[in-house]
């Protein structure tokens, strides 16, 4: 009995794991000791000892807690000199629901976990959007006091920023991207598991904030100095909430670039990689380099705040401007890394339900690039009222009016592979479809923010408010919508209800201009943003938007349960139900355990739909007649895998392309 | 760190004829994934480390930028009137420091000849370097003469001189973990990525002193 | 398996038929018209009362009117599209044409679009240059101080002619350029007049600007727009625009009311 439980405890696991988080707790409170005793803690006399333990907890119990759960037994292993055991693969594949609760180092079920994780903190966020709403269809202070309304904005926009959209395409992507350029796996699969679970601990810290003493932090996710410096100590969780979830996308980014530059198929060329696969490159080069901008800009915070650094205190010489140079030339580019992995699952979902190639396909991989480089030179248009030097407002206005044309030339492009083709308007394509209208109404807002003097009037409004909404939700979140729904059967073997889908766009996109579109009005009338109160004469609008927004939020619900129950029960999904060519649809839904039972060889382009014998990627050397799955539903998907299969289209020349 | 392994699949042209050959030498025991293929000549984890590197570049990059606000925007004296910065001592650091890197460069070049005693004195050594240098910029911190909490000036010094002490550190712990693997006989003339990628993020962390210390104390 | 045989679009609707071509392209100009008249009918902003609100108004209809023909061409497509490409029973395995691209096209799109934003960059910079030069004529100024949660305003001496004056009211004189001095003494706020169309934060450690020539008399919201903690929403004052000469007796008129202020 004792011995069994005392195994328990030793072997990697969720007994350890918590072991590990007290122990953190514990040894946060000693080091704090250690060091304050050993220091003369009177040096910083505002400094509570209490608070010392927490910020030294929140770094420490994580780090322990993943030490519990297994995160780094290989590479103790490793560093120690000990023999490591090359992978043996016990920790690959999922074969029950609580697979998904440990280390595992197989990309697809590291996909799904992201996936679930970061729905799950769409829904929290959300919630406290609906909290946000109760508290603004009325003027005056009605359900929350203005400190927990400035909490519940902040942890809303820092959830769905940091653990929703920004770690969804990585969970999204995690599944696909090996699959679609014909890899086993990741190419660091254990630093790809270790990416994923600092994502919960991001999530528990920055919700936990509201037990906090002083309530969440409550600055906006922008967390300005010097107001995040002097706030209560929920600012910590934010602060180090931070640290986690920007460790974890940097971990995933380089784990993606070094797949794609060094795992792809044979014959896939750069220009043969589907456009979600440049799409994720491009991201992943973002990721890299704009992400230590924030992490930088919440160290400072964190000194300034725990040890009393003056990097923002301007009484002893500090420059308050300087975080947000720091902190926007991260979150611009953010913006576009909360994008362009949308911009690669449209270009898919475009693709395949028009049965027609990419319109422009170099030029929509060029364009993402330039919108990498462009996007790191803009970061001051979110500065135009900030009284930095007048004169930098010119250079940033012409680079972000600049930054329209890639993406128009991406939006004409999916018009124009619209065109003539045979649309398939099912739920993914309406999503896709959905995307172009609201994503193109926020970026022309985005256009008209660039321009100056009319910035100067609107920023910090609810046009503002209005803007980022049509370009996160209209944008990043259809293209969600759309990719969750088009790699479900993949994901799952199942195929979703198509009626309960429909149902969820069109509601979904109805309420959602109907609860946006008026705050364009709002703003330009004069209504600031991340108020609980605000003037009477908004309150007709803001009452209209609340109900419109509740109605949304029960739309998401349609969605949910969609969900849950085709996982459940749906139909058993085909290899390719959406007769797609690209190489995650030529095995089975879900795919064998590796993937691959023989890694394919890449022929083609990725989209020569109508081509006459166009092949993208193929298994078996001699193209057989390939019984393609023909709409959903038909018979298990266990074959698709092996053999020759896996051709689309079979016909005679397997280069027909271009 | 860890990668898929390799083959050498012919590229596009494996698509006719019999089943190619790489592949499926490997067929029939289906224990793991089929190797995956190799679409480029980098080491994976060279790769990692070079990128890796570009981050942690922009890391320093963060913090110059805060530097550069205070120094040059704000046009603050450089260092705060009344302080003096220690350029001689921190001077003879660099040098430690500097020499540390060709230290690990004989280390590396002695285990691609295969000399395993070459590998361990020059780990050792460049060891020992590193945390001479470490020791030595802890000691200029207790006898500068000012702290953090004084002035913009001193919070940037102590940020970027801190900076790069925690890059040292962990560097530390990396050369730690290579010197203990070098005695128990892990590399080979053949194998020897375990001590060049970590190296390479010592070169880094050298060069970047070699920025702080330009522009720190120098200019 | 299917084979798929590129249509050269003349036996089926794939290429659209001229009539329903027609059709979208009046629909779209209808729509045009008719995004171009509300938007002159919405009510959008509150009561001008500055020479700079004018001015921004006016780039703001421009804006507006450049941005409804691209949403309107996007969504025409797009519901064009639906309506004569959509998959009809018996194509569902039908493949569209296997177009690639149309370097024309490509160019058409990169450089119209170019072109446009060109011209409303420029003219925004022309905007902004109107509305923060310096006018011909006396310039007053006054400084603005912005802490958790007021506003405090300062009249220098050459407004009082004595010693500056300090209020926690904001009056300005009509027609007349004001250039304000804003400055903040703990956390960063933001000098907001809505009926102006200007703001700008104040930022403790530096003093930042602008100008702003009131031209309609009354009394407007002065709204702190930067989140300055618990009391941000409650942050507000106001700006009122009187005569120049009940201005002049104000201001004399508090000079005397508070003697030991300075
Ligand atoms: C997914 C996220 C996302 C995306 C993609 C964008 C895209 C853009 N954004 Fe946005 N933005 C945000 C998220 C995003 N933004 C957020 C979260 C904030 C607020 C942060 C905060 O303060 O909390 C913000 C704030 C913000 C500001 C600061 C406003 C202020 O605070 O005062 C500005 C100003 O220039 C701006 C501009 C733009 C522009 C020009 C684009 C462009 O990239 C858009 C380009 C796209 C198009 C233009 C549409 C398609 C193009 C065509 C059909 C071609 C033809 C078009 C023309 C000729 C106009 N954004
Ligand atoms: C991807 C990003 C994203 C998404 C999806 C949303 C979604 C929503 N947002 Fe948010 N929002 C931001 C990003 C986002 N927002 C950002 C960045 C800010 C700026 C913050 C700042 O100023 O710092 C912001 C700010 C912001 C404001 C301004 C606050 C202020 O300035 O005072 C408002 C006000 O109405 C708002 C509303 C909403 C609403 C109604 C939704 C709706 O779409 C939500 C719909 C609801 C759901 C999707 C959940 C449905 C769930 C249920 C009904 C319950 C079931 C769940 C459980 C039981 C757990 N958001
Ligand atoms: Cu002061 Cu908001
Ligand atoms: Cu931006």
């Amino acid at each position: 009995m004792i011995a069994a439980s005392i195994a328990r405890f030793r072997g990697p696991g969720f007994y350890r794991a918590a072991l590990g988080f007290v122990l953190g707790i514990a040894f946060a409170a000693a080091i704090t000791w250690v060091i304050r005793a050993a220091t003369g803690h009177h040096t910083f006399p505002h400094y509570l000892k209490g608070e010392a333990i927490l910020v030294v907890s929140l770094i420490a119990s994580p780090l322990f807690f993943l030490v519990g759960l297994g995160g780094f037994d290989y590479w103790f292993a490793w560093a120690a000199g000990k023999p490591t055991q090359p992978e043996d693969h016990s920790s690959h594949g999922a074969h029950g629901w609580k697979d998904y609760f440990r280390i595992n180092t197989d990309h697809k079920v590291i996909g799904i976990q992201y996936t679930v994780t970061s729905f799950f903190f769409l829904l929290v966020g959300g919630l406290l959007a609906m909290l946000m709403r109760i508290e603004l269809a009325q003027p005056g202070a009605q359900f929350v006091d203005a400190n927990t309304y400035n909490g519940l904005f902040s942890v809303h926009a820092s959830l769905l920023i940091f653990l929703f959209i920004i770690p969804v395409f990585a969970g999204l992507a995690n599944y696909v991207l090996p699959l679609m350029i014909g890899a086993p796996d990741m190419a660091f699969p254990r630093l790809n598991a270790l990416s994923y679970w600092l994502l919960p601990i991001a999530g528990v810290m920055m919700l936990s904030s509201f037990l906090a003493p002083g309530g969440a932090f409550a600055d906006g996710w922008t967390a300005y100095t010097p107001l995040s410096v002097d706030a209560p100590v929920g600012q910590d969780f934010f602060t180090l909430g931070v640290q986690f979830a920007g460790a974890s996308s940097i971990m995933t980014a380089l784990n993606f670039l070094v797949t794609i530059i060094t795992m792809r198929a044979p014959g896939m060329s750069f220009f043969r990689m589907p456009l979600l696969v440049w799409a994720n490159f491009a991201t992943s080069l973002l990721v890299v380099i704009a992400t230590p901008f924030v992490a930088a800009s919440q160290f400072f915070i964190l000194l300034d705040r725990a040890l009393g650094f003056n990097f923002f205190n301007s009484g002893n010489g500090g420059d308050v401007l300087m975080y947000q140079h720091v902190f926007w030339f991260y979150s611009h580019p953010a913006v576009y890394i909360m994008m362009l992995p949308g911009f690669g699952i449209v270009s898919e979902v475009i693709a395949v339900k028009s049965r027609k190639p990419i319109f422009g396909y170099r030029m929509m991989a060029f364009s993402l690039l330039a919108i990498v480089m462009l996007g790191f030179t803009v970061w001051a248009h979110h500065m135009f009222t900030s009284g930095m030097a007048m004169w930098i407002r010119i250079p940033m206005a012409v680079t972000t009016a600049i930054i329209a044309i890639p993406t128009g030339i991406k939006i004409f492009s999916w018009l124009a592979t619209l065109w003539r083709g045979v649309l398939h308007l099912d739920t993914p394509m309406l999503f896709a479809l959905g995307f172009l209208t609201t994503f193109t109404l926020g970026g022309i807002s985005g256009v008209m923010l660039a321009m100056v003097p009319f910035d100067i009037h609107v920023s910090a409004t609810y046009f503002i408010v209005a803007h980022i909404h049509y370009v996160l939700f209209g944008g990043s979140l259809m293209t969600i919508f759309a990719g969750v729904y088009y790699w479900f059967p993949k994901m799952t073997g199942r195929m979703y209800d198509e009626r309960l889908g429909k149902w969820h766009f069109w509601t979904t996109f109805v309420f959602f201009n109907l609860t946006f579109g008026p705050m364009h009005i709002l703003g330009l009338q004069g209504m600031p943003r991340r108020v609980a109160t605000y003037a009477d004469q908004f309150a007709t609008l803001n009452l209209i938007i609340s109900i419109f927004s509740f109605a949304l939020g029960l739309s998401t619900l349609i969605f949910i349960y969609n969900m849950v129950t085709s996982w459940r029960g749906g139909p058993r999904a085909s290899a390719n139900p959406w007769r797609a060519m690209t190489l995650e649809w030529q095995v089975s839904s879900p795919p064998p355990i590796f993937n691959f039972d023989r890694v394919p060889t890449v022929v083609g382009g990725p989209y020569e739909y109508g081509v006459p014998g166009a092949v993208h990627g193929m298994f078996a050397p001699p193209p057989l007649p390939a019984t393609v799955g023909a709409g959903s539903g038909s018979g298990g998907g266990s074959s698709g895998g092996s053999g020759g299969s896996g051709t689309v289209g079979g016909g005679a020349n397997p280069f027909g392309n271009e | 760190m860890e990668a898929a392994s390799v083959t050498h699949a012919a590229g596009r042209a494996a698509h006719e004829g019999a089943p190619s050959g790489a592949q499926a030498g490997e067929h029939g025991e289906h224990h793991g994934p089929p190797p995956a293929n190799r679409s480029s000549r980098v080491e994976p984890q060279l790769l990692g480390m070079l990128l890796f590197i570009i981050s942690e570049v922009m890391v320093f990059g963060a913090f110059f930028t805060a530097y550069f606000f205070i120094r040059v925007a704000q046009g603050d004296p450089w260092p705060a009137v009344g302080t003096t910065l220690p350029v001689e001592v921190a001077g003879v650091n660099t040098l430690i420091l500097v020499s540390s890197s060709f230290t690990l460069h004989w280390a590396e070049a002695a285990i691609k000849r295969g000399n395993h005693f070459g590998l361990k004195a020059g780990m050792v050594v460049t060891f020992l370097l590193g945390a001479t240098f470490l020791f030595i910029q802890i000691n200029e911190y207790a006898n500068i003469g000012f702290a953090p909490q004084d002035t913009a000036q001193a919070t940037i010094f102590y940020g970027l001189t801190g900076l790069h002490g925690a890059h040292v550190t962990i560097g530390l712990i990396l050369l730690l973990i290579v010197c203990i693997r070098a005695f128990r006989g892990h590399y080979s003339p053949e194998e020897h990525k375990g001590v060049e990628i970590p190296g390479i993020y010592w070169h880094f962390v050298d060069i970047m002193w070699i920025v702080v210390y330009l522009t720190v104390y120098v200019i | 398996m299917n084979v798929h045989t590129p249509d050269s679009g003349s036996s089926d609707s794939r290429s659209g038929s001229r009539r329903s071509l027609i059709f979208a392209g009046v629909a779209a100009v209808i729509s045009i018209a008719i995004g171009v008249v509300l938007s002159y009918v919405i009510h959008w902003f509150p009561v001008q009362a500055s020479t700079q609100a004018k001015e921004t108004d006016t780039l703001y209809h421009v804006l507006v009117i450049a941005s409804i023909p691209i949403f309107v061409l996007v969504v025409t497509v797009i519901l064009y599209s639906v309506w004569q490409f959509r998959m009809k029973p018996g194509e569902e395995l039908k493949d569209g044409p296997p177009i690639h691209g149309n370097t024309r096209l490509e160019v058409l799109w990169t450089a119209i679009p170019a072109v446009i934003l060109l011209g409303l960059v420029s003219y925004s910079f022309v905007v902004l240059n109107n509305n923060e030069k310096k006018p011909a004529g006396p310039e007053i100024q006054i400084n603005v101080t912005g802490q958790q949660f007021e506003w405090s305003y300062e009249y220098p001496s050459s407004l009082t002619g004595g010693a500056p004056l300090k209020s926690t009211q904001l009056y300005v004189p009509m027609n007349e350029s004001v250039y304000f001095n804003i400055k903040s003494v703990d956390v960063i706020h933001a000098f907001w007049v809505p009926a102006f169309r200007l703001q700008i934060d104040a930022v403790p450690g530096i003093t930042t600007h602008w100008r702003a020539t009131p031209d309609r008399l009354g009394s407007y919201p002065v709204v702190c727009n930067l989140l300055c903690g618990v009391g941000h929403s409650l942050m507000r004052s106001a700006i009122h625009v009187v005569p120049q000469a009940r201005f002049r007796q104000w201001l004399a008129l508090q000079a005397n009311s508070a003697p030991g202020r300075q």
